[in-house]
């Protein structure tokens, strides 16, 4: 059994590792985290907005920082810092921003635990043992017989 | 008519103050008076009913007849507007679509107060309930947002409504959606009132079944109506973008679907009393939070068609609201003790905890995300953008768990299912699954071959990336270790794309809930088939007629798995953008595109420009697509594009008409193909049609077509439940 999830482990590994990017889907990825400025509140690859005066120069400030920058991050805070702000709709994992992240999987954790504390509550206790079926007590045992005795007819 | 609508709606307020003043009072004395006082309070709110339809009808006509008189029709229509645009004013602006929230709400509340024999006392302190909601939306129209509001001078011509809004979806996606809001409000009245009055039994969750049912399907269609009019209108090439006020929608359709299914907990087992009380209470407040994001301007939308202050006053309401449910509760709580105790975590009232779970989290994180500008801009001074890539790595992973448990619940016995159970149900389904997840492999459906590999089938687009939060628990967990050198590792990671294998894993996931369905079927069909002498089509049905709710159901499921399976597609859509001069040619996926001609016209609403595109398929000529885009008027020449789409079972071509080159006057196209986007209607097509079956009612007798006599098995028969129920 452990070897067979060592093997499975080992195939996820290389799945993942054969997945490389290439430059065109970086632009394609990256583009997809990036919002028009021009109010149109489009995504940045998806502005069709005629004549808009932003999108040619994002897009082509894109191309030029995919290029430039190997880190997707980096090429995010390039158009933070160039646009603003609101001009990259992934928030950062960093600072304020972190908690927009943080609190859903926080918030399913705290679910869960709640879930299974809520079924161990309700799940049936294994049955008390009987009064007869109970250890009994020598000195107790030893006045009931001496009562039974004394009282005995 | 102004005056006429304004008089209907000042005595819609007083009536509907009468039903809320004198039904507390009613609910207070329980004697004699007390009932007679109660039935005043009912003829006053279905009077309410008449006063409020009065004053949306002389809006109506006020629009039909161009009383531009009126600010609002000044503001949403114009002469040359189509009659059901006319129609659509109505609700097509703040004054308006808060007038059509009061007659809606006063039109539920007319039918639950004509059926109110069902029973008389718990019927009184719902109208009492809805009186009070009422009372909110009548202030609001009468004070706040009066849409009779009259003009100095009467204008020539009004400003016309909304281009976006002129399309013939749009006369019916906002009734559906306020009918799916509204109708929410039924089965909280109805909570709030059992718990108020501390009604035993679980009668108050039969009655509001149909209710919320009935409001879950129109919610339904309306979210689904909305993401087809972004489809065909926006010009994204897309249907669901997580916008603000789409996820608004959103909100009540996940807490109402959680309702839906716990409900059948406290029916069968007496069990999660509290947690459907407070599942009711927070979906009818997540209706007015809906109401709230797209009427307020508080959020920036391509939906929210009105900016206004009317904000603080839902936020009061809901402060008001949540006061008076929790106080109700803390007040009534001992009432709500569960009856029985979970046997075992393998059963079906565990699947719905955490099909509960599940719903609740999609909501919370969609919540997080949606007011999280709000939030960074109290907190840090800016709105910080939170966009579809977030809520993808974020919602995806819950949604895939989601579809496994659609697939699993089933087939779990109510009680405790053993291990002989689970492997005897779940053997086959599951072999159906990974077949068909090795069939995709083979068919090139690659994910770990990385996006190039499967661009030539499909390209991926945008539900990229590992969850950070993820990553980053990872990284946290490795700074622990002496191995620390391997945490760079991590951020490559990040940047993969899981989007592949996301689609793969809900093919196969939807797959596993095709095959657990049909096991059902199968299985249960088979019993009957013995039973009746007759085939097995013949048995199912028969089958499907004595449990319509549960086999409602899982057609319902299966619509759910085929929703899934379009937005699978969503991964692979490939779009390409490009100038078309007379015989130039466009090539995207199977389909190339010919420029042949360009065209303008000029009516009285608008004047519009068009490219002529013919459009061949491997070479074979399919059509002519003519994308457009019109400036209409009377809004000052604003533009709206009229995408032509062609719809195939497995892909969509979709082609819209960018604009023109100044400097050669060529026109620009951009195209999209977009893979099982047809999927997703017909999905939902299902879904509805199954939740419609689940509130027929179950066939009575069924008769045996043999000649001697045969005990027809009832719907509880055992052999009908899962393999492995307990006794």
């Amino acid at each position: 059994m452990k070897r067979l999830a060592e093997i499975l482990l080992l195939c996820c590994a290389v799945a993942l590792l054969m997945g490389a990017d290439s430059e065109n889907v970086r632009f394609q990825r990256i583009g997809g985290k990036i919002m028009c400025t021009c109010s149109c509140a489009q995504m940045l690859l998806q502005c069709n907005h005629v004549g808009c005066p932003n999108s040619d120069q994002m897009i082509h400030q894109l191309r030029g920082a995919v290029h430039e920058y190997s880190n997707d991050q980096d090429v995010l805070n390039f158009f933070r810092k160039t646009w603003g702000v609101a001009a990259v709709v992934e928030p950062d994992t960093h600072g304020f921003e972190l908690l927009v992240w943080v609190l859903p999987p926080v918030a399913i954790a705290l679910g869960l635990v709640v879930l299974f504390v809520k079924i161990r509550q309700w799940r049936p206790r294994p049955a008390q043992p009987a009064p007869a079926d109970l250890p009994l007590d020598p000195h107790l045992e030893a006045l009931r017989s001496r009562a039974r005795q004394e009282t005995e007819l | 008519m102004p005056l006429f609508g304004s008089v209907c709606l000042a005595f819609a307020l007083v009536l509907a103050c009468y039903c809320l003043v004198v039904g507390i009072i009613a609910a207070v004395r329980k004697d004699a008076v007390g009932y007679r006082l109660s039935e005043t309070a009912r003829r006053a709110g279905m009077a309410t009913f008449v006063a409020v339809t009065g004053a949306a009808l002389a809006l109506v006509w006020a629009a039909l007849t161009d009383d531009f008189s009126l600010t609002y029709v000044l503001h949403h229509s114009n002469r040359a507007l189509p009659v059901p645009y006319k129609l659509a004013a109505l609700w097509s602006g703040q004054e308006g679509s808060l007038l059509f929230w009061s007659w809606l709400l006063a039109s539920y509340g007319f039918v639950l107060r004509l059926r109110h024999k069902v029973d008389r006392r718990l019927v009184a302190n719902t109208s009492m309930v809805l009186a009070g909601i009422q009372v909110f939306f009548l202030v609001l129209v009468n004070f706040v947002a009066n849409p009779f509001g009259l003009m100095d001078r009467v204008a020539a011509d009004g400003n016309g409504l909304n281009p976006l809004l002129q399309y013939p979806e749009m006369v019916i996606h906002p009734p559906m959606l306020y009918l799916g809001y509204v109708g929410f409000s039924v089965p909280f009245a109805f909570g709030l009132a059992a718990l108020m009055m501390r009604y035993p039994g679980e009668k108050w969750i039969h009655i509001t079944r149909r209710w919320t049912l009935v409001t879950w399907i129109f919610l339904t269609i309306g979210i689904t109506l909305g993401a087809h009019w972004a489809y065909a209108v926006l010009g994204w090439g897309g249907y669901w973008g997580w916008d603000p006020v789409e996820n608004a929608s959103f909100f009540p359709w996940l807490t109402g679907t959680a309702f839906l299914h716990s409900v059948m907990m406290q029916e069968k087992r007496g069990m999660m009393k509290v947690w459907n009380v407070w599942l009711i209470f927070v979906t009818f407040m997540l209706s007015i939070l809906g109401t709230l994001l797209t009427r307020s301007g508080l959020v920036s939308s391509v939906h929210a068609f009105a900016q206004s202050s009317i904000g603080s006053w839902f936020v009061s309401f809901l402060g008001v609201v949540f006061v008076v449910c929790l106080v109700t509760y803390i007040v009534n709580y001992k009432h709500l003790e569960a009856e029985n105790k979970l046997q075992s975590l393998v059963s079906r009232e565990s699947s719905f905890l955490f099909n509960n779970l599940v719903l609740l989290a999609v909501t919370f994180a969609i919540l997080c995300g949606t007011l999280f500008p709000i939030l960074s801009d109290w907190v840090r001074g800016y709105k910080i953008t939170v966009g579809a890539p977030w809520f993808n790595k974020v919602t995806i992973p819950i949604g895939l768990f989601l579809v496994f448990l659609t697939a699993v619940g089933p087939l779990l016995a109510w009680g405790s299912t053993s291990y002989a159970g689970v492997k005897r149900n779940f053997k086959w389904p599951t072999v159906f699954s990974l077949l068909v997840g090795l069939a995709l492999v083979v068919q090139s459906m690659r994910p770990w071959m990385g996006t190039e590999h499967i661009r030539s089938w499909f390209v991926w687009q945008d539900l990229a990336g590992f969850p950070p939060a993820l990553k980053l628990a990872l990284k946290t967990l490795f700074s622990l270790r002496p191995w620390k050198a391997l945490a760079p590792i991590f951020d490559w990671f990040g940047a993969l794309n899981l989007g592949p294998y996301y689609s793969w894993f809900a093919l196969v996931l939807s797959s596993l809930v095709f095959a657990t369905v049909a096991s059902e079927f199968i299985r249960g069909g088979r019993v009957l088939q013995g039973k009746l002498n007759t085939n097995l089509l013949a048995a199912m049905y028969a089958l499907s007629r004595r449990n319509m709710r549960r086999y409602g159901g899982y057609i319902a499921h299966v619509g759910f798995a085929v929703v899934v399976i379009g937005l699978a597609g969503l991964a692979f859509n490939q779009e390409k953008e490009q100038e078309m001069g007379l015989g130039d040619k466009l090539q995207i996926g199977h389909y190339t595109l010919i420029g042949q001609d360009y065209t303008q016209d000029d009516n009285a609403n608008y004047g519009s420009e068009a490219a002529l595109l013919d459009v061949y398929k491997d070479g074979q000529p399919i059509g002519r697509m003519n994308p457009e885009v019109r400036f209409y008027k009377a809004s000052g020449g604003q533009a709206d594009h009229k995408v032509a789409i062609r719809h195939f079972p497995l892909e969509d071509l979709y082609v819209i008409y960018a604009g023109k080159n100044p400097d050669n006057g060529h026109t620009i196209v951009k195209a999209f193909v977009n893979p099982l986007v047809s999927w997703v209607w017909v999905g939902v097509m299902l879904l509805v049609f199954g939740t419609g079956l689940a509130l027929v009612p179950n066939a009575v007798a069924v008769r045996a077509r043999v000649p001697q006599a045969v005990t027809a098995p009832s719907a509880e028969d055992s052999r009908l439940q899962p393999v492995g129920a307990s006794k």
